[in-house]
C-alpha cells in the first residue's frame, strides 16, 4: 500500500530556506540539520531536513515504496543501499508517529 | 529530521484577523473596543485570503469585535476553507445560537473559541456589561457541541478571577471544550486604561501561573494553554520548540478591519497595509518586526538567566507601558 500523509497534519514548503538549502548543497555544505519543511502535528510544530522534506512531499498516496526510491536515487548522489537505510528509517519513524500511513 | 528552529519563517503560521472593531458588547478589559477603523468590503477580504493561501499562511484566526457582527463572515470563512486555510475564531457568543453554529460548521471553521471571565454568571455579566451575556456564552459552547464543531473557551485571567481559574476549567469541561486559553493581560485599549483595577501585581502573576502550571501538569483531560514567555523561568514550563519569548512578528501577525498589518493586536504600530503593499518586503524587511525579532536585554534582564527563552516577556506589555520593546515585562516578578 502506498505511503499518504495524515490529512490532519499542516504543513509548509519554507521556500526561502529551501533555497539556501540548495545553494549550500552546491557548495558542498552538510545541511543536514537544516529545516526546509515545517509540519504543525498535534499542536505542535516540527520540522523536516531537505531529504526528509522531499520524501514528505512525495507522499502523497501515489507512489509505492520503489516509486518513491527510484525517484529518490535520481534525485540524491547517494549509495543504493544507505538511501534504502536512511528511507526506510525515516518511513518508520513517521508511521509510528502516524504522520505517514499506509493506504 | 531536523533540529531547533532558529531561522526566520517565510510567513506567518497565524493572521488574527480582526475583521470589525464593532462590537455589541462593551467589555471593562477590551484592546479594541475604543478603537473605529474603515471595514472593507467582501471583494476586498477576499483578495487578502487569496495573498495569504499564496504565501501558505496556514491559519487564520478571526477576532474582533465581534466577528458574527458581520453578515458575510460566513462567505468569508468558506472561501477562505476552499483556499485551503485552517479558519478558526473567537466570539462573545451572544448570537451564537443552534443556527449561527450550524452556519459557521458549514462554511468549515475548525474550531470556534467563546469567551467566558468567570464561571460565576454575575460576575461574568457584570465584567462584559452585559446582562445575560453569561447564560448566552454557555449555550452558545452548547450549540458548537452540539453540532459537533470544536471549542474552545478564552478567559483572560485578571483581578476577578485569578483565584478561581479551575472553576472556568470545570465549566469547560461541563460543556464539552477541548482547549482552555487562559490569556495573560495585556494593558491595551481599555484594559491599559483600567489596568489599576484588573490587573495583577508581579507577585500575584508568579503565584498564578506556579499554580496554573501545576493544575495543567496534573490535567490529562482538557487542553490548557497560557501564551505568555514571561513564565519561562517557572517549574512547568515546557519550552516552545519554535519560538523564544513574544510570538507575534515570528508565528504571527495582526490584520486590522482595513487590512493595516500590526505585529499583534495589542501594539498599536502598522507595518504595511497588505493589499498596498508587496508582503514580502514587510514581512522580512519592516523595521519594527524585525526590531521585535531582536530584542536585546535591558534593565534586570540582563543577566537574567531565563532571558534566552523569555526575551524580557511579553512585547506588547513592555511597550505599551515604556514604549520600549525591550524594556523588561512589567509582569515580571524577578
Ligand atoms: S528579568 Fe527579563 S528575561 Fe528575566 S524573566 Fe523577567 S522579563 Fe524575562
Amino acid at each position: 500500500m502506498n505511503l499518504q500523509r495524515n490529512p490532519e497534519i499542516v504543513w509548509r514548503i519554507e521556500k526561502r530556506r529551501e533555497a539556501d538549502v540548495l545553494a549550500a548543497m552546491e557548495r558542498g555544505e552538510d545541511v543536514s540539520e537544516h529545516g526546509t519543511v515545517i509540519l504543525i502535528a498535534n499542536g505542535m510544530m516540527h520540522q523536516l531536513n531537505f531529504v526528509g522534506g522531499r520524501i514528505w512531499a512525495l507522499c502523497d498516496g501515489s507512489r509505492s515504496d520503489e516509486e518513491l526510491f527510484a525517484l529518490l536515487s535520481g534525485e540524491f548522489q547517494v549509495e543504493a543501499a544507505e538511501l534504502a537505510a536512511d528511507l526506510t528509517e525515516f518511513i518508520n519513524d513517521l508511521t509510528n508517529r502516524e504522520w505517514l500511513r499506509r493506504g | 529530521m531536523a533540529d531547533a528552529i532558529t531561522e526566520q519563517f517565510s510567513a506567518p503560521l497565524t493572521f488574527n484577523w480582526t475583521l470589525s472593531y464593532r462590537c455589541n458588547f462593551s467589555c471593562s478589559h477590551c484592546y479594541s473596543r475604543d478603537e473605529v477603523g474603515e471595514e472593507l468590503p467582501t471583494s476586498d477580504l477576499k483578495r487578502i485570503i487569496d495573498i495569504l493561501a499564496g504565501k501558505q499562511v496556514p491559519f487564520i484566526n478571526f477576532g474582533g469585535g465581534e466577528p458574527l457582527i458581520r453578515p458575510d463572515l460566513f462567505e468569508i470563512a468558506a472561501y477562505a476553507t476552499e483556499k485551503g486555510l485552517n479558519v478558526s475564531m473567537n466570539s462573545n457568543g451572544w448570537l451564537l445560537d443552534l443556527a449561527a453554529a450550524q452556519k459557521l460548521k458549514a462554511s468549515g471553521f475548525k474550531s470556534v473559541g467563546v469567551s467566558i471571565d468567570s464561571a460565576e454568571a454575575a460576575l461574568h455579566d457584570d465584567f462584559r456589561c452585559m446582562p445575560g451575556s453569561y447564560v448566552k456564552a454557555v449555550a452558545a459552547l452548547d450549540a458548537l457541541r452540539a453540532v459537533g464543531l470544536r471549542s474552545t473557551m478564552s478567559s483572560v485571567i485578571s483581578r476577578i478571577n485569578y483565584r478561581h481559574f479551575r472553576e472556568l476549567l470545570q465549566l469547560a469541561r461541563e460543556h464539552g471544550v477541548h482547549q482552555v486559553y487562559l490569556h495573560n493581560f495585556k494593558c491595551s485599549g481599555r484594559g491599559f486604561k483600567n489596568r489599576e483595577e484588573l490587573d495583577l501585581s508581579p507577585q500575584e502573576w508568579k503565584d498564578f501561573y506556579v499554580e496554573a502550571l501545576a493544575v495543567k501538569a496534573a490535567t490529562s483531560d482538557l487542553s490548557i494553554s497560557f501564551d505568555d514567555p514571561v513564565i519561562s523561568s517557572l517549574p512547568g514550563y515546557e519550552a516552545n520548540p519554535l519560538v523564544k519569548g513574544s510570538s507575534c512578528g515570528k508565528l504571527s501577525l495582526h490584520l486590522r478591519p482595513d487590512g493595516d498589518i500590526t505585529p499583534c493586536g495589542f501594539i498599536p504600530l502598522v507595518v504595511g497595509n497588505i493589499l498596498r503593499e508587496d508582503f514580502d518586503k514587510m514581512w522580512y524587511d519592516s523595521p519594527i518586526l524585525n526590531a521585535m525579532r531582536s530584542k536585546e536585554a535591558k534593565g534586570k534582564c540582563s543577566g537574567c538567566g531565563a532571558f534566552a527563552d523569555c526575551l524580557g516577556g511579553c512585547t506588547a506589555r513592555a511597550f505599551a507601558t515604556t514604549g520600549d520593546f525591550c524594556e523588561p515585562d512589567p509582569h515580571c516578578w524577578k
